[in-house]
């Protein structure tokens, strides 16, 4: 772990929203290759984080550096809401999607990508009409359009059934063994274990542990990373 | 951006309050203003006050419903982590939006002529190209600064009718303003959706003179002022303070 290139830097993170710190001094480090959780309650920060290491909001302190400039281009994004056209079909979405990485893929690659997220069937229906779990996953289908180095998943698997739950837990897997670096959240703690190589733990805006699943369990003593969450946010 | 604009240009014909703001309402109001008022001379106004108001009612009323819905969906924000320029998308959205108001007007400059006789000379046709270009850029940045400044769809409503219905109850579009009170002849001449409407008069008698100029510098100023104020104002997402400049990073 230690070896891995680290992708990006983020140091002292601060965002107020008036006078309440919802990020209050993040330092972290996304490496290539690993798959980070970040967890934590709501309202924790965990997403406002995401959004300043993604660049999409600015720190009111602090900085975030990327390894590369290129990398930038190379990010997938899936948000916590689903960023789809209303009116507009799942296949056009893609296509909208791909345009905005100045892309003109054909229909033929974007339904085979369709596909890979199990949306196969729903290719020509809107994407208004489709359940939450297939706007989920369209979303991520979305994200990933532009075969992304490091993809930012926010609650990937909420509102999901299980059979959905496991296909994107599986596709995560598949990304990361093609070498694409993965950043989620979740509050799925079995999720977090089987998928994470490491895990930042945010609460109130600050990182308040840090460590690879073993590690964190071995630190503070607890059977699962249920029980670790709940040890951490009691009181 | 092609591919943005042709999608999008390909969706408005499925959006619901594009077809019935952009399309049914103009042609309905055509048609059943032109029987039910049969004078001399009325149907030159009645075609230019409804190529105004579908003007004023597509890109200025459909647009704050898709830029709050862009925003509240993400859409914007997924924008802008990606390469594909914000601008560059507003752009094509504008620009599919426009296109879809030119075909319009066409069709409503030939149902004028085809049913109530409206001759329009090469001039007129001209003017009348340009005023509709300008308009539909402009009446597109009022869109954005009322879907820029409405949080959910009952605000975006309130909104934009708050700005759009004024400007066409205090216009010339489809009646004189002659005998109207003092405020409201100087209330009209501050607002951009008369000069418009003065623009499509003069275009639909083929005349460049009589003031056509002075709508059409007007027109032009407003639209600067507006598209500052819908940068200006634009936001990436709901929680983003309302009057944020329309940069990246």
């Amino acid at each position: 772990m230690a070896n891995r290139q680290v992708l990006i830097r983020a140091q002292s993170l601060v965002k107020r929203y008036g006078r309440r710190a919802v990020v209050d001094g993040v330092s972290l480090a996304v490496n290539a290759g690993e798959v980070l959780a970040v967890i934590g309650p709501n309202g924790a920060g965990k997403s406002t984080t995401l959004d300043l290491i993604l660049r999409l909001r600015r720190p009111d302190e602090g900085a975030v550096d990327y390894a590369e400039p290129e990398l930038r281009r190379r990010i997938g994004v899936q948000l916590q809401t689903t960023p789809v056209f209303p009116g507009y079909t799942a296949l056009e979405n893609m296509r909208l999607a791909a345009a905005f990485h100045r892309l003109r893929p054909g229909d033929g690659e974007l339904l085979r990508r369709l596909a890979a997220c199990g949306l196969a069937e729903a290719a020509k229906t809107d994407a208004a009409r489709l359940s939450g779990g297939q706007q989920k996953r369209l979303a991520i289908a979305m994200a990933l359009v532009h075969d992304p180095k490091l993809l930012f998943l926010d609650e990937p698997t909420a509102a999901l059934d299980p059979r959905a739950r496991r296909e994107v837990r599986e596709l995560i897997g598949s990304l990361t063994k093609g070498g694409t670096s993965v950043v989620f959240t979740s509050h799925e703690m079995e999720e977090v274990h089987r998928l994470a190589d490491r895990i930042v733990f945010i609460s109130a805006g600050r990182i308040l542990a840090e460590g690879t699943p073993a590690s964190l369990l071995e630190a503070h003593n607890a059977p699962d990373l249920e029980q670790l969450y709940l040890r951490l946010t009691a009181g | 951006m092609t591919t943005v604009f042709r999608t999008l240009l390909t969706g408005q014909f499925r959006d619901a309050h594009t077809l019935f703001w952009t399309i049914l309402l103009p042609f309905a109001l055509l048609i059943g203003l032109g029987l039910w008022l049969d004078k001399p001379g009325y149907a030159e106004r009645l075609l230019t006050g409804v190529l105004a108001m579908n003007i004023l009612f597509g890109p200025g009323m459909v647009t704050p419903f898709q830029v709050m819905t862009l925003r509240n969906r993400g859409v914007f924000k997924l924008l802008r982590a990606a390469s594909l320029p914000t601008s560059a998308f507003i752009t094509a959205s504008a620009c599919a939006r426009a296109a879809l108001s030119l075909a319009v007007s066409a069709c409503l400059v030939a149902a004028g002529s085809l049913f109530f006789g409206v001759r329009l000379t090469l001039p007129g046709l001209a003017l009348m190209l340009l005023a509709l270009l300008i308009g539909s850029l402009l009446f597109t940045a009022v869109g954005f600064i009322s879907g820029n400044l409405a949080r959910n769809e009952s605000d975006t409503s309130m909104i934009s009718n708050l700005i759009c219905l004024p400007m066409l109850l205090a216009s010339e579009a489809f009646y004189s303003l002659e005998h109207a009170p003092q405020w409201i002849k100087v209330f009209s001449r501050l607002h951009p959706f008369s000069h418009f409407v003065d623009l499509l008069s003069a275009a639909a008698r083929g005349s460049w003179q009589n003031g056509a100029w002075t709508s059409l510098a007007a027109l032009v100023a407003f639209t600067l002022i507006c598209l500052a104020i819908a940068a200006a104002t634009f936001r990436w997402d709901n929680e983003n303070a309302r009057f944020r400049i329309l940069a990246k990073d």
